[in-house]
């Protein structure tokens, strides 16, 4: 049986309710986030995925429906808030637009030292975060945020909430407006926090790509309502519905849908270029040495 | 012919204090031609945005000259005629549009060149129908989305009428709909308007559709080429820390194990004609 963390069931958003300009941003959500699960939220700007992950940790609250955390309604009387902000961390988009202190140590420093940690605490949960964002403690405490190329920067951010201790991360477009080497760098940090350190992570992602090579489990939302929810492989094989979402599909699992369209024979669920390689490898394998002969 | 802009062995150092001196261009030498669409990209801190900045004298070289048409950069009495020659556009959606409504964005411009009013209303008229944003005179830029924003300074530019359009990563901020919005915009200038194009980007697929890439490193060019001959070296893209289309990496990786691929692909289509070619072959056989 899966292990739910984070429930969401018939949750609707509205911003500004109640004013000429009120907007319906969610209808009658249900989610569930499995503990030790990567799985992404897709979806165009605009629908309702930052919204909906803003939920997650009680930062908004639902006009109607819940929100559970472990079992609890994080709305009900004698839930503490505060807790379930540090479960549940949230990386916001551009999290380096948020760094302000001096150095990189007490940027790190500062939701641990709010939490009312002792300064011995604060100092072990820096040393951990930093070192589970794989950021060297004795080269980067001093020095000021703003110096570090963009993926550091980025990472220190992530180490500010990791350093909260949460048990799941939600990252907020976590990649955007990065080149690819910050990209590189910040998506293998993701991968080591789920695989090497067990955290459950939530990626919003535009990047289909990304979230091919990544994500157990693809969850689309339009216009405020999930539309589609299931293994990545599943998901991306609609194709023209995600296209007619304003999404798209990795270009390898474009390629085989042409292939296939042209009559070949190929599996559907091709999502990543090594999966390609191992479909298509075989096949033109035989063909190639055909060629040698000549 | 002279060209629209003919870099000569500059180098520039950003001054940030006396130890913090970055060199950001390392004797550059390019020329872009009339009619070019030329996409340069690199990583961050490669320089391929303080290259940007010197085709319309936003930063002069520290060492080495910049000629736009024949104009150097340094000569402040041409400066007009150089920005008039060679428009800007800006990463930041959110940093470039001045006025309250679309329509007096994209006058602005004119306006400042004492362009008369009639001619004003056409050029307006013209530059927002080119890029798809017609119908939208009247709207503040608050409901415009990041795409839309960029359309805009887009037009705003285009009612200058240049000769020359520099976009510094101007979809970097964007959603990959905005994105969409902004190329299709970018490659009507070139194709359908004959207007110079010099697009930086970090996207290596948006690259794919200029007809010469330029890749920066380290203050350097370490390529430059039609797009499939500087694709055609992955191993070197990838020393540089930039991504290869998704198909040309597969292509490669096929190749790789023996398979004879008869072009290195830039996009779906071609990659699966060719794999069909060969795949039909056996078939036949």
């Amino acid at each position: 049986m899966s292990d739910a963390i984070i429930e969401v069931s018939g949750l609707s958003h509205t911003y500004m309710k109640g004013t000429p300009m009120a907007r319906k941003a969610l209808t009658d959500v249900n989610v569930v986030i499995n503990r030790g699960e990567l799985v992404a939220i897709i979806g165009r700007t605009g629908s309702g995925k930052s919204t909906l992950v803003q939920h997650f940790n009680g930062l908004l609250r639902p006009d109607s429906g819940h929100v559970k955390v472990d079992g609890r309604d994080i709305w009900a009387r004698g839930v503490s808030l505060r807790d379930v902000r540090r479960r549940i961390g949230l990386v916001f988009q551009y999290p380096e637009h948020q760094l302000f202190e001096e150095t990189v140590e007490a940027d790190i420093a500062f939701a641990p030292r709010s939490m009312g940690m002792t300064p011995v605490q604060v100092d072990e949960a820096v040393r951990d975060a930093m070192r589970i964002a794989d950021l060297d403690y004795d080269s980067l405490r001093g020095r000021s945020p703003f110096e570090l190329s963009g993926g550091q920067k980025r990472r220190v951010a992530m180490a500010g909430v990791l350093a909260m201790g949460p048990e799941v991360l939600v990252l907020d477009e976590p990649t955007a407006g990065m080149d690819p080497r910050g990209r590189e760098e910040v998506l293998s940090e993701i991968a080591a926090l789920h695989g090497k350190h067990g955290y459950t992570i939530v990626l919003v992602s535009h990047s289909m790509e990304d979230v091919a090579r990544f994500a157990q489990r693809l969850i689309v939302m339009d216009h405020g309502t999930v539309v589609m929810e299931g293994a990545s492989h599943e998901v991306f094989r609609e194709r023209d519905a995600l296209v007619g979402m304003g999404l798209g599909v990795p270009q390898v699992t474009s390629l085989i849908c042409e292939l296939r369209a042209m009559g070949h024979e190929l599996p559907g669920d091709v999502i990543t270029v090594e999966q390609a390689v191992e479909v298509l490898a075989p096949m033109l394998g035989a063909a190639g040495r055909g060629g040698d002969r000549v | 012919m002279e060209p629209i802009i003919r870099i000569e062995n500059v180098s520039y150092t950003y001054e940030g204090g006396e130890q913090d001196q970055v060199e950001a261009l390392l004797d550059v030498n390019v020329r872009v031609d009339a009619g070019v669409f030329v996409a340069v990209i690199g990583h961050n801190g490669s320089g391929k945005s303080t290259l940007a900045k010197h085709m319309n004298a936003i930063l002069l070289p520290t060492r080495g000259d910049v000629y736009v048409l024949g104009m150097n950069t340094r000569d402040r009495s041409m400066l007009w005629n150089i920005r008039q020659t060679v428009g800007m556009v800006f990463q930041n959606p959110d940093n470039q549009i001045v006025a309250t409504t679309v329509e007096e964005d994209v006058a602005f411009g004119p306006e400042n060149l004492g362009v008369p009013p009639h001619e004003i209303r056409r050029r307006v008229d013209e530059a927002l129908t080119l890029v798809d944003m017609r119908g939208y005179e009247q709207a503040g830029p608050h409901q415009l989305s990041g795409g839309q924003k960029q359309r805009v300074a887009i037009a705003g530019v285009i009612a200058m009428r240049p000769k020359c359009i520099v976009l510094d990563e101007p979809t970097a901020m964007l959603d990959p709909v905005g994105r969409q919005e902004v190329l299709r915009t970018v490659r009507r200038l070139a194709s359908e308007e004959g207007i110079t194009v010099v697009h930086i980007t970090h996207f290596m697929s948006e690259a794919v559709m200029a007809d010469r890439v330029i890749v920066m490193d380290d203050g350097r060019i370490a390529l430059d080429g039609g797009p499939r001959e500087v694709f055609s070296s992955p191993d070197a893209l990838r020393r540089l820390q930039l991504d290869v289309p998704q198909v040309t990496e597969l292509a490669f990786e096929l190749s790789r194990r023996g398979v004879k691929m008869p072009r290195t692909p830039l996009t779906v289509k071609e990659l699966a004609e060719d794999v069909d070619a060969l795949l039909s072959g056996r078939y036949a056989r």
